[in-house]
Parts: C-alpha cells; structure tokens; sequence
C-alpha cells in the first residue's frame, strides 16, 4: 500500500515527465498525438486525454478540461499551436482532438442541464407538467381511464397515494420526464415491467421505483461515474435524451434483476437497491462499458 | 434475575436506544433522519422498504428505522415494532385533507402491545410552509391529550431548516433513559 503510493508519487512527479520527454524526442509526438493515434475513439483515448491535460504543467492545457462546447475549436488550435503540432503531419490528429473535448465538456454541460431538470418542482398549475403526468397514465394504461385528476388510481401505477405531485420531491420533473420518456420509447417494455411492478408476491412500486432510480442515474452523472458510458456511446456530446437513455437502461435492467432475485418482499427494496447499484457501478469501470437497453423501441 | 432485567442490563453498558419512525407518506420521515445526521436533503426520493441509521448522539448509540409511509407498506409496520424505545410519529402540518388518516393511523399505534413501553415523540413537520397548522392545531386534531398510556410530547419542526428537530430528540432521550437506564 505504501510502496504503491510512494510509486504513484514519484512517478507523477518524477518519471512521467522524463518518459514523455523521452518518447517525444524518440517518436517526434506529444503524448496528446501518441493517445489520439494509439487509441481508437470511445473512453479509453478520451479518459487518458483527459488525465494527460489535467496533468499537464501548461496552463492552456490545463484549462482544457473545463472549456466551453463552443470554444472548442479554437482551444484545439490553442494547444496545437503551444505543442507545435503540425497539422499536415498529423492530420487526423485536430479531428480526434475535438472529438474528445466535446465529450470532456459535453458532460459537464449535461450535468447543469440535468441538475436544472430536477430542480424544476412539479407544479399542478403548470398545464405542461400537468399533461405530461396525464400522458405517463395514457401510455402505461391506453384502455383505463383516470375518474379524475386526484385519485386512489395512481397506486396502479405506483403512485403512493391519491395525488402524485409529492412523489416527485427531490428529483422534481427529472423524475416525470424519465419516466414518460421511457413508457413512449420503449412503450411495450415499459408496460412489460409495470406488469411486473404489478405482480401480487414479487411486485413494487412502479413509478416511485423509477423515481428511485432517477435518483440512482443521477448521482451517477453527478459523481462522474458515467464518463466512460457516455464516452463509449456519444461520439460527441451527450444530450438530455442520451441521459434519458440511460434512465431506461436502469428502469429495464433493476426490473430484470429484482424478478431474477425474488426478494421477499417490498421491505427488502434498499438491500437489492444497493446491490443492483454495486452492480451498475461494477460496470462502470471497465473500459468498454456503454450501458444501452437492447429491445427495440416502440417494439 | 430475570431475562427482562438482563437486557436492561446488556442495554445499560451500551447505551443503545431504537427508535423507530413512522407516519404517512410525504410526511418527511426520511428528511428529519437525513437532516439529523447532518446529510443533503435536497435529493430524497419515496421510502420504499427502509432506511436504518445508527448514530450517537450525547453518548447514546441511537438505532433509528425510518419505515415508508405509503399505504401498501403499512401493514409491514409491525415487523419493526419489537424492544421499540421510542417512537416518532411524523406529520405533514400542511396536509389538512390527511389529519383523520393520520390520526387514525395513530390511535392504532398506541394500542399495539410490543409499543406499550415506548415513549411517543409527535413532529408537527413543515412548519415553514405557509399553510401548515401550528403544534396546537395538530395537537387537538390528532387528539393528543387523550393519550393516557405513553409518555408524549409534541414539537413543531422543519425538517429542511432542522428547526427544533434536536430539541424533540433530546426530550425523547431524556425521557427513554429516565425510563430504561436509570430503573435500577
């Protein structure tokens, strides 16, 4: 443990500096050039990107990390200009280069778009909210109709009570949406899990389960714990919707996993909440994760 | 010696308490235990199941059940009901259309044998919301006073402000450990 650590010390402070000197003058390439050409797209050249600018002693490398979507551009010719990379020599090198800090920025960006998304509270006097709750019931319920706005009927859906505005609560419409995006592209899936939802032993709570687990993404994205996902899925930018994808992945798979695990009964939700997250989380860290939900929309 | 005294006993050197926390859905059950323990509230979703904490506080060692709410888990509530010290009874004092379930829920509590000895610790939550009904308010609509059989207090809180949420603790410990600590 302390000789690992005593390594890691010498080498990020010592070593790496020399190696790269060393490989620069034997290979006439910057470690940027050798990462760009030695990795193909996806989280294994964009990770190390990344770490290789964070741990870069230049300064308009460093600030690379956190740049803007529409400064990219010319913070790519920013950097070749300070690494004296030529263009010519290296033509794919600006492409790739792009590439990967519209993906380092892009989650970012898609943090603050998210984290907005859950502030937004659920309003019953905001007509949008309003209709998208009302869409969420159509599409998982297309032959019953709601007797009326409050009622003992969104427990079928797994609502707790009469009216479902205070399920929503920490993960205000970020919760709905995800929820209404998965039961309208993925209509027949989503009915398949609620009907497991439904199930008299091995049911639970269908949409605060899916509320659980907005909860469970969004820490995730929070934590940084999606790069690599996002990394190996988006070539570019990861949008609101590939968030939302990865939502439904969630919703789809915990299903799988609580019917697989018959647990005894509602009461034991945390335990197999927790280990369905070590599970996601274990996932996470290999190198070629991309957590897409494999059924066929709108099937 | 009897079995009852040698857990007393047991009980004493650790000084260790369960209290056990219920009430409707959305009352802030998980909120008042986040919050206590000094965590972010602000991304709470619906209980499902449970959550359990133990924490110490003014030397004791406090096992806390936070139980869900909602209706279909009710019935799941005396699973959590045994060698209870204390119980906290949470309310949403902004939803006046639920007092009578509330109320009822509570008059149901108090007639369970295995919380017979426990002491009742009533949160008024929310109170900074606009439309929440004061501490006395909720105190006449729960029929609070009709209590004969435990131990009570009632307290009015904010659960994201943390408002009074340790003076209601601090009266419920007080009176556990007068009570279990200190009968021998």
């Amino acid at each position: 443990m302390m000789l690992a650590y005593i390594w890691q010390y010498v080498y990020s402070s010592f070593l790496r500096f020399w190696l790269k000197w060393f490989l620069r003058h034997v290979t006439g390439k910057c470690e940027l050039q050798r990462i760009c050409a030695g990795y193909k797209q996806g989280a294994l050249r964009t990770t190390q990107i990344e770490y290789s600018l964070k741990s870069s002693k230049n300064k308009v490398l460093q600030d690379a990390v956190k740049v803007k979507e529409d400064d990219v551009v010319g913070c790519v010719a920013q950097i070749m200009r300070e690494k004296n990379i030529n263009a010519q020599k290296d033509p794919t090198f600006k492409g790739n280069l792009q590439q990967c800090l519209l993906q380092i920025s892009g989650y970012s960006t898609l943090f603050t778009t998210v984290e907005e998304l859950r502030k937004e509270v659920f309003d019953s006097e905001n007509e949008d909210h309003e209709k998208m709750l009302l869409k969420l019931w159509d599409l998982l319920m297309p032959s019953v109709k709601l007797d009326s706005r409050i009622t003992k009927q969104w427990g079928d859906i797994g609502f707790q009570g009469d009216d479902p505005k205070t399920d929503f609560r920490g993960m205000g419409m970020l919760g709905l949406v995800n929820l209404v995006f998965f039961s309208e592209n993925y209509t027949n899936a989503a009915r398949q899990v609620l009907s497991h939802a439904n199930h008299p032993k091995l049911g639970y709570s269908y949409a605060i389960v899916g509320i659980n687990l907005t909860e469970m993404a969004y820490s995730l994205l929070r934590s940084g714990a999606l790069r690599m996902h996002f990394y190996n899925s988006v070539a570019g930018k990861p949008e609101m919707h590939d968030f939302h994808q990865l939502y439904c992945y969630l919703a789809h798979e915990f299903d799988k996993f609580w019917v697989e695990e018959e647990p005894e009964s509602i009461m034991q939700f945390n335990h197999y909440r927790e280990k369905f997250h070590d599970k996601v989380k274990g996932y996470l860290q290999e190198p070629d994760v991309a957590l897409i939900l494999k059924v066929d929309t709108k099937n | 010696m009897g079995l009852l005294t040698i857990l007393k006993k047991l009980k004493h050197k650790e000084r260790e308490m369960r209290l056990l926390m219920l009430g409707l859905d959305n009352a802030g059950k998980t909120t008042i235990l986040k919050k206590f323990n000094g965590e972010d509230v602000s991304t709470i979703s619906p209980t499902l199941g449970f959550n359990i904490k133990t924490l110490e506080h003014r030397g004791f060692k406090l096992n806390i059940w936070d139980v869900g709410g909602q209706k279909s888990l009710r019935s799941y509530w005396r699973n959590y009901f045994e060698s209870t010290d204390g119980l906290v009874w949470v309310v949403d004092s902004a939803d006046r259309l639920r007092l009578e379930d509330c109320r009822k829920e509570l008059g149901a509590l108090l007639l369970e044998e295995r919380l017979a000895g426990a002491t009742l610790i009533v949160f008024a939550n929310k109170q900074d919301l606009p439309g929440a009904l004061s501490k006395d308010a909720i105190r006449e609509a729960l029929a609070l006073d009709e209590i004969k059989t435990h131990h009570w207090c009632i307290v009015g809180c904010s659960a994201v402000t943390g408002e009074n949420l340790l003076m209601g603790v601090d009266w419920l410990l007080d009176d556990i450990a007068a009570r279990i600590f200190t009968a021998d």
